[in-house]
């Protein structure tokens, strides 16, 4: 279930646009938004450090606090910078306690499907509906011992109390694959390889063994050489 | 490799190199991937030579996505040839690779794996590149 709340201070904003949310974020803060249950948009300034912790898990329930009162508020979006590791811009929405929210949880897979298969988490999240103040930071899928071909569909994902789903219940979580085999492995690389013209340099090994063989090969040859040469003489 | 089957255009622009990428900057299918740090263009032998080198390395476990096409063609003009008399022919298909694109994925295999297959395959692009993960990862 979500950790205990995290209080953020925030400051009101009055001036809007790039140059004012690009001075925000020289301060080391991040420009935000909080709307909800029917009220105006108001215009925020987080802390940068401190919500960029609170969103390392993104359903965190955040308590802002903004000129005396206090808003409960779930991350509806946040905007990451495609490079650099901070936070651009988020969209806070106005939560109740004992509200029912829709959230997508992290799915995790524990345990060791069968031999000679492979675990493709096809989807990495779940939307599911939950109490706002007790939303699951994660949902654990087990696939011990599962066989090539089984699937775990969303439905199967076993959901703490209270938490009920929203996806759709066909929803495929989990699939497990047969493994390609070697020789189908290796002749599809060798393939691509000769197509993209990908030669491989010899190992020193590789290398050796190669000497070696030639060298068998030329004694064989010189002792037949040798043979003919005999016969050769004798027909003089 | 990959081609397209058809264009509409065979000879193109130069496509433009500025600016970060618009999406595809976060780990969608897999569990670990490849991010570009720099613009550059992918030739489609590139991004085959990144995905053999990895695929050879998780050998028959784990599932490699690529998430880039080379959809652009390149022109060249022959050598020792005099300017003008039109535009060359068409030599390479690239993609337009910009910072913040995340090219690779990988999953089905632990994390020690997956970093170096994915550090194999970094060498077989012409960016510089990062290790991400799914979650967040770095930030």
């Amino acid at each position: 279930m979500a950790a205990n709340e995290i209080r953020l201070d925030a400051e009101a904003r009055t001036e809007f646009g790039k140059g004012a949310a690009r001075r925000i974020r020289r301060d080391h803060k991040i420009p935000a938004v909080l709307y909800g249950h029917g009220t105006d948009p108001v215009h925020l300034t987080l802390p940068g450090h401190e919500t960029m912790l609170a969103l390392k898990n993104p359903n965190a329930i955040l308590t802002i606090v903004l000129e005396g009162g206090e808003n409960l508020a779930l991350a509806k979006d946040v905007q990451r910078d495609p490079i650099k590791p901070v936070i651009d811009h988020v969209d806070l929405v106005i939560v109740r306690r004992g509200e029912k929210v829709t959230v997508d949880v992290v799915v995790h897979v524990e345990g060791e499907a069968a031999p000679e298969t492979n675990v493709i988490v096809e989807n990495g999240t779940l939307s599911v509906e939950a109490d706002a103040m007790s939303i699951p930071e994660s949902l654990t899928v087990s696939v011990e011992g599962l066989e090539a071909g089984s699937q775990v569909l969303a439905k199967d994902v076993e959901l703490p109390s209270g938490v009920s789903l929203a996806a759709d219940e066909e929803l495929l979580v989990v699939n497990v694959t047969q493994q390609i085999s070697e020789e189908e492995m290796e002749a599809e690389l060798a393939e691509a390889e000769a197509e993209a013209g990908i030669e491989h340099e010899e190992s020193d090994e590789e290398a050796a063994e190669r000497e070696a063989a030639e060298g068998e090969e030329g004694e064989g040859d010189g002792e037949s050489e040798g043979s003919d040469d005999e016969g050769d003489s004798d027909k003089e | 490799m990959l081609i397209p089957r058809r264009v509409k255009h065979r000879k193109q622009h130069h496509p433009k190199r500025s600016g970060a990428a618009k999406g595809g900057t976060a780990v969608s299918f897999g569990d670990y991937g490849i991010q570009a740090l720099e613009p550059a263009y992918v030739t489609n032998r590139q991004i085959e030579s990144a995905r053999i080198a990895m695929t050879r390395y998780i050998k028959r476990g784990g599932k490699v996505w690529i998430n880039i096409y080379p959809d652009r063609p390149l022109t060249k003009k022959p050598a020792e040839t005099r300017m003008g008399s039109g535009k060359g022919s068409p030599e390479w298909w690239v993609a337009n690779v910009k910072p913040g694109r995340v090219m690779f994925e990988l999953s089905g295999v632990s994390e020690e794996v997956a970093r170096e297959a994915l550090r194999l395959a970094m060498h077989k692009l012409p960016m510089k590149c990062r290790f991400v993960a799914r979650e967040g990862g770095d930030f």
